[in-house]
């Protein structure tokens, strides 16, 4: 009973550190139509850049994550442009040139973190590395944390895209492009401000798996994986599905892994990734696009 | 300007580039031409980098030496490196290219043993000598590839060491033992010969697990946990045994001793893991305390530290000592044959034949191939010794009498320390 709820808890809280960047991506195929093949790579610049902080600063990581939210909005802010760029205008197949922009984005960002930081595995310490409370099972803290900072940070979000009037106009622009633009909704600065939130919270929920995991320039194609499988799972666009969606991920990898062995998670996760494609192409519920 | 113009002047400058980066120098004496396949990007970048920094230290003192001294001539060495970014499909390619575009004279092998089944079968195509400083799937031994020689023990030699100095030197000796794997050509076999030397030794095996490279190791952590092992044995790359030994403690698992290999001996573990890698158990067959001598120009595992501290600014483990050492075993048989470069057929051939007889002795230790059984082509000439991390340090703890310190144990609680 104990490693059933243990196992339980683990699958959530694997679930917990997908829910932001999920989240994130969701949004942006939902308002700007590009499917961001370098989310992975942000997680991983997020990552670096608290090793970073740490290692010039002496600090901890988890005490600065709004500098890095900061940092990394307006690092999406800026490069949005150019994206937008390329996905609009007259060239033909913009959800295929997205897809290739973004990849390329993703091998640059690659490559550089090779040649800056190097090919050790860094490392980063938080205050609560390696803490656990007992309540019968243990409760990893910083797990936890990140559970905690994901669930509220997808919540905040999506607070802000249901009940102000710049959400509003995200959700119109998501909605329809072009008609949203007709009634006046600047849709070039809600797509920069989309990507720049999404930057920004998937940089700070690098700085989370980096505690959590090892750092080290090919970290990100993981998270890539990982997230695509989320949001397809959720519906693509529809962010209110990508909560769920997550912690059935982390269930499915946790249970599988205790219950039937680790070398079948691989298994299961293309299996109901498969399976979704083909019997429910819009998402467990129905409301992707 | 008119967009048709662009495309000429793109190409003006890209060929004007690429001759101001060309080779302008006119040929002076002819080098050895030597190949190198490892991985210096992807998932193994930090061992190929490992391999790396070893094959380019005995290159570096060669040259520096003036070269290879072969019939009253001294001939340079010149490393071609081809990436195979950690995967067996590109190092086959990188190992084609290095050996007909490129014609290099003989392959230095890559750092993992996926990569390296992947490059032998290639260099026994285009009959080229090579030797791996680190490969160790017992797998390259016994496919008996005439071709392919290795400086480094298989794993089944060197990993058993921590397995039986824990279940003969320590009291109350364990009784209990977990194996988990990562599922790779050299984890694997790691993960093989712990279980096989814990039944060896009497202990019992209470659950023994192959997982994918690069899950999230708590769900496997949690069922070894609830297994309640004395040991937990991790055969793996470092990456891999650093996130497991962090899950450990985030589930506030400390089993009596936790053994790894390979990854503990390097100093990204320690740096990685900090206070958490003390009392982490391991093996190799070379450490710098060692009192191996040698006609190298290393000549004692001190020394070789010491001028390895030096070029890169953190201590050597036994894979940059190998990886040296196969530099040195090429310059050795060379030496025999009295071939300069570039080598034609005969003469690689004649390298090969040279290799099989070589029996020397350098700061790494004996280095003499096996030419028959499992081990065929590999070095046979070392033994493997159990290390713990104490203090920070790496230090010998067995088995038996290459004690040099006694093991810690059991481990204490995470929350004890």
């Amino acid at each position: 009973m104990e490693l059933f709820l243990q196992t339980l808890l683990d699958g959530v809280l694997i679930g917990g550190t997908l829910v932001v960047i999920a989240a994130g991506f969701s949004l942006c195929f939902g308002v700007m139509d590009v499917i961001d093949f370098a989310v992975g790579e942000w997680v991983m610049l997020g990552a670096y850049t608290a090793f970073w902080f740490q290692e010039f600063t002496g600090g901890d990581p988890m005490a600065a994550l709004p500098l890095f939210f900061a940092l990394f909005f307006a690092g999406g802010y800026l490069l949005q442009p150019l994206i937008q760029r390329v996905t609009a205008g007259k060239r033909p197949h913009p959800v295929l040139m997205g897809l290739l922009f973004t990849f390329g984005l993703a091998t640059v960002a690659k490559g550089s973190a090779l040649y800056f930081w190097g090919f050790n595995f860094r490392s980063i310490r938080t205050w609560l590395s390696g803490q656990n409370v007992q309540i019968g099972i243990t409760v990893p803290s910083l797990r936890f944390a990140g559970f905690l900072f994901g669930v509220f940070a997808t919540l905040t979000f999506m607070a802000f895209l249901y009940w102000t009037r710049t959400g509003r106009a995200i959700r119109a622009t998501a909605q329809d492009r072009v008609t949203a633009g007709l009634l006046g909704v600047d849709v070039r600065r809600i797509s920069a401000l989309v990507y720049a939130v999404y930057a920004g919270l998937t940089g700070m929920a690098g700085v989370l798996i980096g505690a959590l995991f090892s750092i080290h320039a090919g970290m990100g194609l993981r998270y890539t994986t990982l997230a695509f499988f989320v949001v397809v799972l959720a519906g693509m666009g529809f962010v209110p599905g990508v909560i769920p969606a997550a912690l059935f991920m982390g269930l499915l990898q946790s249970l599988t892994a205790v219950y039937l062995g680790s070398r079948y998670v691989g298994l299961a996760l293309f299996g109901v990734f498969y399976l979704t494609l083909v019997v429910a192409p819009k998402g467990l519920f129905g409301r992707g696009s | 300007m008119k967009r048709r113009q662009w495309v000429p002047m793109a190409v003006g400058l890209l060929v004007a580039v690429g001759l101001a980066l060309g080779p302008t120098e006119a040929q002076q004496a002819p080098v050895f031409k030597v190949g190198v396949v490892t991985s210096l990007s992807g998932e193994m970048n930090f061992g190929g980098n490992v391999t790396k920094r070893g094959y380019d230290l005995w290159a570096d003192t060669v040259n520096a030496a003036g070269g290879i001294a072969i019939g009253g001539n001294r001939y340079k060495v010149q490393l071609v490196y081809g990436d195979d970014q950690s995967s067996p499909a590109t190092a086959a390619l990188a190992a084609e290219r290095l050996i007909t575009q490129e014609k290099v004279d003989f392959i230095l092998g890559p750092y993992a043993s996926g990569t390296t089944l992947a490059v032998a079968p290639i260099t026994e195509k285009y009959k080229v000598p090579h030797i791996t400083g680190s490969a160790e799937s017992p797998l390259i031994w016994k496919q008996k590839f005439k071709y392919t020689f290795g400086t480094i023990p298989a794993v089944n030699q060197i990993a058993p060491a921590s397995i039986k100095t824990l279940a003969k030197d320590v009291k109350p000796a364990p009784k209990t033992v977990a194996v988990i794997g990562i599922d790779d050509a050299f984890s694997k076999f790691a993960a093989q010969a712990f279980k096989d030397s814990a039944e060896q030794a009497g202990l019992k095996v209470v659950k023994f697990e192959i997982v994918p490279e690069g899950a999230d190791y708590t769900p496997t952590i949690t069922a070894v946990k609830a297994a309640n092992p004395d040991i937990l044995a991790i055969g793996s790359h470092e990456k891999a045994a650093m996130e497991m030994i962090k899950a450990a403690k985030e589930l506030g698992f400390a089993p009596k001793a936790i053994v790894q290999h390979y990854g503990m001996t390097t100093p990204d573990f320690l740096k990685g893991l900090g206070k958490d890698a003390e009392f982490i158990f391991g093996s190799s067959v070379w450490t710098a305390a060692l009192k191996h001598k040698g006609n190298d120009p290393f000549g004692t595992p001190a020394k070789y530290a010491e001028v390895f501290q030096k070029k890169y600014g953190t201590p050597p483990d036994y894979t940059e000592a190998a990886s040296t050492a196969a530099g040195l075993a090429f310059e050795a048989a060379l030496k025999q044959i009295g071939a300069t470069p570039p080598l034609d057929q005969k003469e690689k051939d004649a390298l090969v034949a040279a290799l099989e007889k070589l029996n020397i002795k350098t700061f790494y230790g004996p280095i003499k191939f096996a030419t028959e059984g499992d081990f065929y082509h590999d070095n046979v000439g070392l033994s493997s010794i159990a290390l713990q991390i104490q203090g920070g340090k790496i230090v010998e703890v067995g088995p038996g009498a290459l004690k040099v310190i006694s093991p810690k144990y059991p481990m204490p609680a995470w929350t004890k320390r």
